[in-house]
């Protein structure tokens, strides 16, 4: 279900600690021991940067005085990076240059500590740096979810789809996308009013939900309009699925709010690996899969197989 | 530095984490390998190595204070200015590598 990936990660936060001194990796380790967090270290800022691609932490402790490539330098390098230049970065300075501190803020740390380590100070500005953290992330992803139904909003389709493409088109891998909108909802909403519409959106919403699977992107896509992404996964997968919400839409009780069935069309476009349509192409072909669902009479899902030279058009429902 | 009735210089020097749970262990960690760091310090003085010698000194200054033992931080930054100033020379410093030694040789655990 995408809403379970969706809510804050409550692991143990990651922090790197990228010092060469391993000393201080044995320091930290001892000072942090009763942290609710997990230590990884590294003593290069060449090993340390491909570590912070590797694990995504949710701090790093950068030591800036190393020999090769200095903590500078590695700063300068994640905060260039898109990928990593959201990462906090709390500078290790033995150095007692106020001057250094200034450049290390400057170039986007978040804080510092001095060497050697006071365990309070220590403490709590690792745990101010992840509490900081956490909300943020929180916060920006608050602003990824549509406020009525609880699935990704617009914002976060446009980013993931981005991110999807690029990635099934480096990796060949399948993907598929599928749009729905409901049949006659202005009806039911003139008919049984605003209230009982919204309750419908919602529980189209959650049945979408429960039937998309782990790795699967439900959105609202506009008003009545729902669109999932599915990565790794065939058109032909992709158009089971969307038979599955739709026969659940249809069987779904909604004891007299709105005292009427409700039905949803679909539609999808898929590759199986290898395709060359671009990726607002994709969206347009998905839409017309949609309207040729609704002109056919609705309540069904069409599908295209975009991967293969000439669209194919296959029926379902 | 000495005198004749139990001097400061012939008493032990314990960590100042000395008491604390969290660091007592790899405080004996760092105590028992000071002989070989101080070892490493007095090969590199024998080899004329005033790169090596500068490292280590770097090093410890860096570490010690980090399990306790600020005085021998001091020292060993005291050692490595020196270094700076004299251009490589190891006579230069030899006073500074002998206070750096004779502090490393009163540590003890507890
Ligand atoms: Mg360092």
């Amino acid at each position: 279900m995408t809403i379970g990936a969706a809510q804050p990660n409550d692991n143990v936060p990651i922090v790197l600690v990228i010092d060469d001194c391993v000393d201080v990796h044995r320091l930290l380790a001892a000072r942090l021991r009763n942290e609710a967090l997990e230590l990884v270290c590294e003593t290069s800022g060449e090993a340390g940067i491909e570590r912070v691609h590797q694990i995504e932490p949710s701090l790093v402790l950068l030591d800036l005085d190393m020999p090769g490539m200095d903590g500078f330098e590695v700063l300068r390098r994640l905060k260039d990076e898109t990928s990593t230049s959201d990462v906090p970065v709390i500078v290790l300075s033995g150095m007692q240059s106020p001057s250094d501190k200034v450049t290390a803020f400057d170039l986007g740390a978040v804080d510092y500590i001095t060497k050697p380590f006071d365990l309070m100070e220590l403490r709590v500005r690792i745990r101010s740096a992840l509490k900081m953290r956490h909300l943020i992330q929180m916060l920006a992803q608050r602003a990824q979810i549509d406020g009525l139904t609880g699935l990704w909003n617009r914002a976060h389709f446009d980013e993931r789809w981005a991110d999807e493409t690029k990635r099934a088109e480096r990796s060949g891998s399948p993907l598929s996308l599928a749009v729905f909108d409901l049949d006659h909802f202005k009806q039911v909403n003139d008919t049984y009013g605003h209230p009982a519409g919204d309750t419908v959106l919602q529980g189209v919403a959650r049945l979408i939900q429960n039937i998309a699977r782990q790795a699967d992107i439900a959105c609202r896509y506009g008003g009545e309009e729902f669109a999932i992404i599915m990565p790794d996964t065939t058109p032909e997968h992709a158009i089971n699925l969307c038979e599955r919400i739709r026969v659940a839409i249809i069987e779904a009780d909604w004891h007299g709010k709105p005292g009427q069935r409700i039905t949803i069309s679909a539609g999808v476009a898929g590759s199986t690996g290898q395709t060359s349509i671009g990726r607002a192409e994709w969206i347009e072909v998905a839409d017309r899969n949609l309207y040729r669902s609704k002109s056919e009479g609705r309540n069904r899902a069409s599908m295209t197989d975009v991967g293969s030279k000439g669209p194919r058009l296959a029926d379902a429902g | 530095m000495s005198d004749e009735q139990g001097t400061p210089a012939d008493q032990p020097l314990i960590s100042e984490f000395a008491s604390d749970p969290d660091m007592i262990e790899i405080v004996e960690y760092f105590v028992e390998e000071l002989p070989k760091r101080v070892a490493a310090i007095r090969s590199a003085v024998t080899d004329s190595d005033a790169q090596s010698l500068k490292t280590l000194a770097h090093q410890l200054k860096g570490a010690a204070p980090g399990y306790g033992f600020t005085v021998i931080g001091e020292a060993a930054g005291v050692l490595e200015a020196s270094l700076r100033v004299s251009d490589g020379s190891i006579e230069g410093v030899m006073g500074q590598v002998e206070d750096l030694a004779s502090l490393c040789q009163r540590v003890r655990i507890r």
